[in-house]
């Protein structure tokens, strides 16, 4: 659904534990805070983006219950980001040892760090740009890998440090005998998406 | 579009005027807030829905230059309602005599609520939290409010002491004459035309 953005500054510079209280007491809106500090509303998904999500959380999390290697979060998660911004991608992924040099504290909180990987899946009443925008802050801020899914296209972006954007097209993908598939990279070892019943 | 309903009020009281600036810095996004102190978040509408609240608009405002008893104002205006939530309908009218006697400033809003209001549904807005919003005008005292609903094609009408009477316009459009509402004794002679609305 549509992302609203509501700039509060001028009104009222919420404090982290405000716009966390702010997220707690409205369960149902999914809460973000750009750098700048203004507010990001988003209605709950419809039921075919919520579908496709939950496929990619447990695709993720089936990869990481093998390897151990590090935490998986789902979309429900805010991370607290180098430049300030708070942001919860749909999926994500921290490396073990980052994860256990935060405190327990900062654990319990919008843990205080940019994922090493992030996903954003577009549902059709996203616009692009915004996603587009929020990829670039991610890799910003240091995350290794970032993969922006748009199904309504078939393509997914690829947002790596140091690097151009890739885009893939899934169509051509699919038109081979195999799925279309996504690879982890050096990133996550051994993780391939199945994008099946995804795009 | 979809309204969000945004519980603020646990993390900040936002003053009168601390609403009024947030509306002026956010001017695309339309604004409410509840008595109880939630903000109502509402994005830009599509254009079917602009179009047709511009048409019920045009024709309201034709009818009260002709009648000049009173004031008709379009969907950006905020009214603080006597219960204390700040609410904006689709249109609204007001009698001049109420307005004089208050003196208002005219860059705030207007603090009553208004004789008359429209609220237009557009597709994705939700049928119970509008008339939720209907029966708040009726207890604060509005005396004659239409909700429009095109997708269902029939018309809620509230008035003072009275339960709500559902008008079907799908059986009025059967007839040869277009599907029409009076302004009863509220708007009087006000005839609005459904035409290019539903």
């Amino acid at each position: 659904m549509t992302a609203i953005a509501l700039d509060l500054t001028s009104v009222v510079d919420l404090t982290d534990e405000q716009f966390s209280k702010l997220c707690q007491t409205n369960p149902d809106i999914k809460l973000e805070r750009t750098a700048k500090g203004e507010l990001i509303v988003m209605p709950p998904t419809g039921g075919e983006t919520g579908d496709r999500n939950s496929e990619i959380n447990f695709q993720l999390r089936a990869w990481n219950k093998q390897n151990l290697l590090g935490k998986v979060f789902d979309s429900s998660t805010g991370f607290k980001l180098p430049n300030g911004a708070d942001r919860s991608p749909d999926a994500s992924w921290v490396k073990l040892e980052r994860w256990q040099a935060l405190t327990p504290a900062q654990r319990q909180k919008f843990p205080p760090l940019a994922p090493d990987f992030v996903v954003e899946l577009r549902s059709a009443s996203d616009e692009i740009k915004p996603l587009q925008n929020k990829m670039q802050e991610y890799r910003d801020n240091g995350v290794r890998l970032g993969w922006l899914i748009d199904p309504q296209n078939q393509q997914v972006e690829i947002y790596r440090q140091g690097q151009d954007v890739e885009v893939v097209r899934m169509l051509e993908a699919s038109a081979k005998r195999s799925p279309s598939t996504l690879s982890g990279e050096d990133v996550l070892p051994g993780f391939v998406l199945n994008l099946q019943d995804i795009c | 579009m979809t309204a969000i309903t945004l519980d603020f009020h646990s993390v900040v009281d936002l003053t009168d005027e601390q609403f009024s600036k947030l509306c002026q810095t956010n001017p695309d996004i339309k604004l409410e807030r509840t008595a109880k102190g939630e903000l109502i978040v509402m994005p830009p509408t599509g254009w079917g829905t602009g179009n047709r609240n511009g048409r019920l608009t045009q024709q309201l405002f034709n009818w009260a230059d002709a009648d000049s008893t009173g004031i008709a104002f379009d969907s950006s205006t905020g009214f603080k309602l006597p219960n204390g939530a700040d609410r904006s309908p689709d249109a609204a009218w007001v009698r001049q005599e109420r307005i004089d006697a208050l003196n208002p400033d005219p860059d705030k809003f207007l603090p009553l609520a208004p004789d008359f209001v429209v609220e237009l549904m557009s597709a994705t807005d939700n049928l119970k939290t509008t008339q939720a919003k209907m029966q708040e005008y009726r207890d604060n005292g509005v005396r004659l409010g239409w909700l429009i609903d095109p997708k269902t094609q029939q018309v809620e009408i509230y008035r003072q002491g009275q339960d709500v009477e559902v008008v079907r316009m799908l059986e009025a459009s059967a007839k040869p004459s277009p599907s029409t509402l009076s302004g009863e004794d509220v708007l009087p002679e006000f005839v609005l035309v459904l035409k290019d609305i539903f």
